[in-house]
């Protein structure tokens, strides 16, 4: 999924119209709601700046929806809790046949949605004919196409789709077109959630705010722009999961007031802003309540291509010597890996023998005069208009113009930027990220870079004859040695040909409370909330 | 005539010169190149010290010299939108106040409708629209402010039409231009001169504001209103990102006021005309 920046992200804009909005609301909300939890009830409490944009998980593509999807639903299998290993969700087993084309789960049988239905294998294939039908315009359809029948039922010529197949309520077996060894990593995704279909027929459209999974809590409470209250599912399937009675999210409220409000101990978990990141660190106290984690982002400065100066690679290569990656490290008070290529380091299929581009201004200043640009050029830079990515983007302004590019900034809103990129030849260069879907590199190098892509995630507009066959030879290899050497190979064809200039592997900390235990953070995903619990402390309310 | 000034006058006078004369000869007064990083302060900023008496910021850039670099902006943005908005005050409230009549009605129920809409949104409105930049934020700013201008010029030009000296020149047979040019126009330049001076503080403010909401002047061009926005989380760890910008704003605004007031004093014109 493309990956925001998510240090002190403050679109000031917003903040206005959220202050106002807030205001507005108050204004007509008087008293306090009644209590949902009683005294001494084990509730985590978050709070975050913007709001959960659904609960559907048909339609959830970022961060926020995922986090709160995966505590209310369940996949026939998930990720582990810290890792990217695939363990059983609701699906107790499964097999591949040797060719990579067809998967079998065999499912528990004691699971049941909060309703009290129970879950079968057709809940299963109902949830990913739901996600295919274009009517639903989920973001997911892409990654399901490749079953067998998925084309004409989306066509509408099928009124089922006939590669997905429930002999029994307890087995679902899924017959691919071509083969492919991680299409299990797509079952993975919250998509591919189980959904009840009555309850979908019941609120159609409004599913989102209705929602009723089979996860180990239950949507209690979501007021739009101020909180979502979830509580503890008693008919998990898993025994003694979750341990908490409910987790409560604060909505609208920023980084910094996050940090008020956790040194207050009004909530138990927070991002640290970079402000007060070095003075954590230098705390021993606070220093042993942060949380550490790569996860699998890269990012990057994209170069368009297609637009000059960046069709001639030395230019693109200048770029990458011209930037001081470990200064921009250093902006962001450390929380970040110098990148060396595309793949992060927590990928498996990374190349740690990969050296990149070091910084390496008198080469950059070579390289530009080779390509007849002695004197350098002038260049705009879009980028999405937040703090963070301005003070970025000023570091990578200085750089450049020791090397003679003259970087002119162009802030423009997130959802603007995507749709721009998309457009041939009209964003020269840009601020970008890309957080890994599932853990192989096909979900970077495939997605990012092929030429099959252009006009969608390639947006750096890259093509390589010799790339793309690597591409081709790799994707149906089970064999992870055989599989990852092909993907290493393109990835130095991709880092040569240099389309991006390739920043950083962010690093995420996370700050808890000293009563809150058993939270694992996973490089892939939100953190799973079923396992925390909370001992007893002074300001529980 | 000698002129004398008073102390206020004096005062502000001095700023205003030292402001000046520190917008002009800022690459020679700054110790380092105010867009570069000089101080390895990445991500944790330098308080105040002998070698960067003002503390370094996030990018390690040296806050003295920003702040002296940043003068220029604000000073070449402060000036020049108030000439620009001079310019249209003057000649609406010259017109409206002279001509009179429907000409008079037309003018200022435009200025009214002007009036209503508050100037901060508007520019933001329009710098967004416009994309940032010295030039649009110099005319956004000129475009905006002109109101309170005209409707003081007119004022004064209504009253100064009907004075017995203008009647006697019209009775003389002076043309309509001529009037206005050799009769109206020199009365009323004191009071704009007020306007201009106190105006400028005004500008300088509203520029600020721009810079804060990330509208203004783009980057590497050092800024004070930019500087104190790009310093906001450190608020509670390193104030003195933010705190000597904002003495600097506070100073240049004084500088105008100050000189401002004081000439009106002077004058002994009645300042509820600001």
């Amino acid at each position: 999924m493309r990956a925001r920046v998510k240090t002190a992200v403050r679109p000031i804009r917003a903040a206005i119209a959220a202050i106002i909005f807030a205001l507005a609301l108050s204004a007509c909300r008087a008293g306090s709601p009644a209590p949902i939890f009683p005294p001494g009830a084990q509730v985590l409490h978050l709070a975050s700046l913007d709001d959960v944009p659904t609960l559907d998980p048909a339609a959830g593509y970022d961060v926020d929806s995922w986090m709160f999807e995966q505590m209310i639903f369940d996949t026939l299998i998930r990720y582990s809790d810290s890792g990217v290993d695939l363990v059983p969700d609701i699906a107790a087993a499964w097999t591949a046949s040797p060719d990579s084309t067809v998967f079998t789960f065999h499912l528990r049988n004691d699971v049941r949605f909060s309703n009290g239905r129970a879950v079968a294998s057709a809940d299963f294939k109902y949830a990913l004919e739901r996600v295919l039908d274009p009517k639903t315009r989920s973001k997911g359809m892409e990654y399901y196409r490749g079953i067998l029948g998925a084309a004409d039922f989306a066509a509408g010529r099928a009124k089922s789709v006939a590669g997905i197949e429930t002999p029994d309520p307890s087995t679902i077996v899924f017959r691919l077109s071509a083969p492919d060894p991680i299409f299990p990593h797509k079952l993975a995704m919250p998509f591919a959630a189980a959904v009840p279909r009555e309850v979908v027929a019941r609120y159609g459209e409004d599913f989102s705010r209705h929602v009723v999974g089979s996860g180990p809590f239950m949507l209690r409470e979501w007021i739009g722009g101020q909180r979502i209250v979830l509580v503890r599912n008693p008919d998990y399937f898993v025994k003694g999961v979750p341990r908490l009675d409910g987790v409560v999210e604060a909505i609208g409220v920023n980084e910094d007031l996050q940090w008020f409000r956790f040194e207050t101990g009004a909530i138990d978990l927070s991002a640290i802003p970079p402000a007060v990141f070095p003075f954590v660190m230098k705390t021993p106290r606070l220093k042993a309540l942060t949380m550490r984690i790569v996860t699998m982002t890269t990012r990057y400065l994209g170069m368009n291509c297609q637009m000059p100066p960046f069709t001639d690679v030395r230019v693109r290569r200048a770029m990458n010597y011209a930037i001081d990656k470990r200064k921009l490290v250093a902006v962001i008070n450390g929380r970040g890996i110098p990148a060396n290529g595309v793949l992060p380091p927590s990928l498996p299929g990374y190349d740690p023998e990969l050296r990149g581009y070091p910084y390496d201004p008198a080469r950059a200043r070579a390289l530009l005069e080779q390509a007849g640009y002695p004197h350098g050029f002038a260049a705009t830079v879009w980028l999405p208009a937040d703090q963070t990515m301005m003070i970025l983007a000023q570091s990578v302004q200085q750089d450049l113009a020791l090397a003679g590019v003259d970087l002119k900034l162009k802030p423009v809103g997130f959802a603007p930027l995507l749709d721009a990129i998309r457009q041939p030849k009209t964003v020269p260069l840009f601020f970008s990220g890309w957080e890994a879907d599932f853990p192989d590199p096909a979900n970077f190098l495939d997605v990012l870079l092929s030429r099959a892509q252009w006009g969608a995630n390639n947006d750096s507009w890259f093509y390589d004859p010799q790339f793309d066959a690597l591409l081709a030879r790799a994707k149906p290899l089970a064999d992870p040695a055989r599989r990852f050497a092909l993907y290493r190979e393109a990835q130095r064809i991709a880092v040569a040909g240099a389309p991006w200039v390739f920043l950083y592997f962010p690093v995420t900390w996370q700050i808890r409370q000293p009563w809150v235990h058993g939270l694992a953070l996973n490089p892939m995903r939100p953190a799973r909330l079923d396992r925390v619990w909370i001992s007893p402390h002074p300001s529980a309310k | 005539m000698k002129l004398r000034l008073n102390f206020m006058e004096t005062v502000g006078a001095v700023m205003v010169l030292g402001l000046a004369i520190v917008a002009i000869f800022a690459p020679q007064l700054a110790p380092h190149d105010p867009a570069r990083a000089v101080a390895a302060s990445f991500g944790d900023p330098w308080p105040p010290s002998l070698a960067f008496p003002l503390g370094a910021d996030q990018l390690g850039r040296d806050v003295l010299s920003r702040i002296i670099y940043g003068a220029r902006a604000s000073l070449i943005v402060g000036v020049a939108a108030m000439a620009i908005t001079l310019a249209i005050g003057v000649t609406i409230g010259l017109a409206a106040g002279f001509l009179g009549g429907a000409v008079d009605s037309l003018l200022m129920r435009f200025t009214d409708v002007m009036l209503t809409m508050p100037a901060l949104l508007l520019a933001m409105a329009l710098v967004t629209v416009l994309q940032p930049g010295l030039l649009t934020v110099l005319l956004v700013i000129g475009l905006i402010s002109w109101t309170q201008v005209a409707r003081v010029v007119r004022a004064e030009a209504l009253s100064i039409s009907r004075r017995d000296f203008v009647l006697a020149a019209r009775a003389l047979g002076a043309t309509r231009p001529r009037l206005i040019i050799r009769h109206v126009a020199p009365n009323v330049m004191p009071i704009i001169v007020v306007m201009a001076a106190l105006g400028v503080s005004g500008t300088l403010l509203l520029d600020a504001g721009l810079s804060f909401l990330t509208l203004g002047v783009p980057p590497p061009t050092p800024s004070w209103g930019r500087m104190i926005e790009e310093s906001t989380a450190y608020f509670r760890t390193a104030p003195w990102l933010a705190i000597f910008p904002g003495l600097a704003i506070l100073y240049a605004v004084m500088a105008f006021n100050l000189l401002g007031h004081g000439y009106l004093r002077r004058r002994g014109l009645n300042a509820s005309t600001r």
